[in-house]
This record gives C-alpha cells, structure tokens and sequence, in this order.
C-alpha cells in the first residue's frame, strides 16, 4: 500500500484480513484465537486510523498486530510461552541417523507445533519473515527493535526449529 | 565447526541473512568465501534452509467465514479482471469469488462494462491531427479514464478530419485561425490534445 495514503478501514479489512489471520493463526496455533486476534486489530486499527499520519503503513500495521498479539498472551497465559534462552542451544536427543533426517518429511502440524514451541521473541520475527514476507527492516519497525535484534532473533528462531522437526520431544 | 550447537565459525547468523537476501554491503564476499571452504557450515547452512522452507510452505489460511463480511473486494475486481493482480492477490480474489456472491454480482458488472467500453469501433485518427499522451496524463488517469480521454480524443479529431476533409482548399492554403478557434472551448477541456497544422504551429492552451 502506498505510503502516502490513508487507507480506509475497510481496505485494511480486505488488503491485509488474511495476512493478519495467517499471521494469528501461526502464533496462536489454533483458529479461535487467530480470528480473535484479527477482530482485536481491526478494532485498534478502525480507532487508529482517525489518528494515522502517512507514513510506513505496514510497519504501523503490524506493529498494532504483534502488540495485540502480545497484550492477549499476557491476558491468557494459557497459550504456549518459554523463556528465552541464555544462548541458542536447545536439549536435545542424540543426534539422528540420516535416515531419520531423510524421513522427517514436515506435516504442517509438526512445523505449526514447533513454531509454537519458541520463545515468543523469535516465533514473531520468524513469522512476520517466512510467512507475512516483511523485511527485516519492516520486522525491526513492527517489533519497535533495531535491525541485528531481529536478525538475531530469525537465525536463532530457524536453528531451534530445525532441531525441533529433526529431533522428535 | 563441530556440529549444530556451537560455532567457531564467524558467520552464524550472517547465513539466515543470506537466506533472506539482507547482507549488509561488505558482508556477503564475507560469507560466500567462509561457506566455500568450510563444510560445517555448509550443513548448517542447509539445515537453516530446511527450516526457512517449512515455515513457507505452510499452507495459506482462508479468513474463517466469520470474519469474511469485512473482506469484500472493490477496485481490485477490476484489476482482476485485467489479469492485473500480483499473483498471490489473484489467488486471494479469485478464493473469495468462489463463495462471495456479492463479489461475483460486482465483478460481472464491470465485466459487462468492459465488454461494452471494448465492443466500441476503432476509428483511424485523421492526418493532421496528433493526440499526445504524455506521462503525466497517464499517470493522472486512471486505466478507465485514460480510455475514456482516448476516444473523446479520438472523436475529436475525427470532427476536425471531417471538416478539413470537406473542404477543398490545398493544403497549403488552409487558414486554421478560425477552424481551430471554433474548437478552442472543446481542445481547452480535454488538455492534451494538440492541433498540429500543416503549415505554421498553431497550438492550443490546454
């Protein structure tokens, strides 16, 4: 969307609706609270709007999403949250043969399970990356971060799921 | 380096911004001579691939029916119907069609107005008439209205055709002054259109 209009409340509706439930759906891990999500954004986002300055709507957008997103996990800490670790490593089981590795061909629920399993800090930037498609510059703006935080955040995110789908838990 | 977990190696999370095509300028020479002698990192590199293309392959979720009144199509339909979408958008509108009558009725509306717009007969623009279309017209219409300046365009100049066509004057002798006069008040309003005479310049303000 260009920058320099001011979209109206329906065009978000309409341009962005399924981008934000996919974006729900892959944080929450389940519809009822992605499509929660979505009407809680498109609310903050109908109230903001009256007082939106032409700017990086996306980033503006998002940054609305993610704290919506974030503001219901402290709501409702019954979703799924780990801290973060000191470093990048996980515990893990030995490592596999590469038969196994050659058999760990992905289910969407097994990735959808592991992306539920990190730190909430990595799952939005590895998400608003792989599946909204931001930039790391568009991330950085939406999680309010510089640009080595997220960069940062995405590699060790991709690692720990690597070693989620290799390594069964 | 000696397996996933630690790194010796200088480039860890400069291969994740490999992947995405985010290098710093100064960095990628960096990285494409550590991966080319190092196989460690050659694997994780692999592995961090792997992981990216899970994540993106995820399916694509529909907006559940219950959030779907808000997500009605407007000037996208047209573009759509001009194959003018990015793909992913195309994808989307044409999934919203499927169970979207309001959507389809819409569609098929502007579908019968293209139809109609384009079943109009193409007139050949007479010779000493030259309709300029310059940038910044394009750029101030919109594809529909450019469309719509064209054949006015054109209507006009096939006026102006006529009238010099009837007359039997040489070309050489036409006096426009007065011609062009009678047709400043509908030149000035479609701005853009130039008479070019034959003999002498005679424009118009737009």
């Amino acid at each position: 969307m260009a920058d320099e209009s001011i979209p109206t409340w329906e065009d978000v509706a309409r341009r962005y609706g399924r981008k934000i439930y996919n974006f729900a759906y892959r944080l929450t891990g389940n519809p009822d609270d992605a499509a929660d999500l979505v009407q809680e954004v498109l609310l903050r986002v109908r109230k903001g709007l009256a007082s939106y300055t032409p700017g990086s709507f996306d980033g503006w957008l998002w940054r609305i999403t993610r704290n919506a997103f974030l503001d219901g996990v402290r709501r409702n800490q019954r979703r799924p949250t780990s801290p973060l670790p000191d470093d990048d490593r996980v515990a893990l089981a030995p490592s596999p043969s590469p038969d196994e590795v050659l058999a760990s061909v992905r289910l969407s629920e097994d990735v959808q399970s592991a992306l539920l399993k990190l730190p909430i800090e990595f799952r939005e930037c590895v998400v608003l990356c792989d599946v909204v498609g931001l930039t790391y510059e568009e991330i950085a703006t939406a999680i309010d971060s510089p640009v080595g935080t997220v960069r940062s955040r995405i590699h060790r995110g991709r690692k720990m799921l690597r070693e989620l789908l290799t390594w069964p838990v | 380096m000696a397996g996933m977990t630690s790194s010796p190696c200088d480039i860890g999370e400069l291969m994740s911004a490999y992947l995405d095509g985010e290098l710093q300028a100064g960095e990628l020479d960096h990285v494409v001579e550590h991966l080319g002698g190092c196989t460690d990192c050659i694997l994780e590199f692999r592995h961090l691939k792997e992981a990216r293309a899970a994540v993106r392959t995820l399916p694509r979720l529909e907006v559940p029916e219950l959030l779907a009144p808000s997500f009605h199509f407007g000037p996208e339909l047209s573009a759509y119907l001009d194959g003018e979408l990015p793909t992913e958008e195309q994808t989307q509108v044409f999934s919203h069609l499927q169970t979207c009558e309001e959507c389809r009725d819409e569609l098929h509306e502007l579908d019968a107005a293209r139809a109609a717009i384009r079943s109009l007969p193409g007139l050949e623009p007479p010779v000493l008439i030259e309709v300029h279309r310059g940038r910044h017209e394009a750029r101030h219409f919109g594809r529909r209205g450019r469309a719509v300046a064209l054949a006015a365009g054109v209507a006009a100049a096939a006026v102006i055709a006529v009238g010099v066509a009837g007359s039997s004057t040489p070309e050489t002798t036409i006096d426009l002054d007065s011609f062009t006069n009678q047709h400043v008040a509908r030149a000035s309003v479609e701005a853009g259109f130039t008479v070019i005479p034959a003999v002498g310049p005679v424009g118009l303000e737009p």
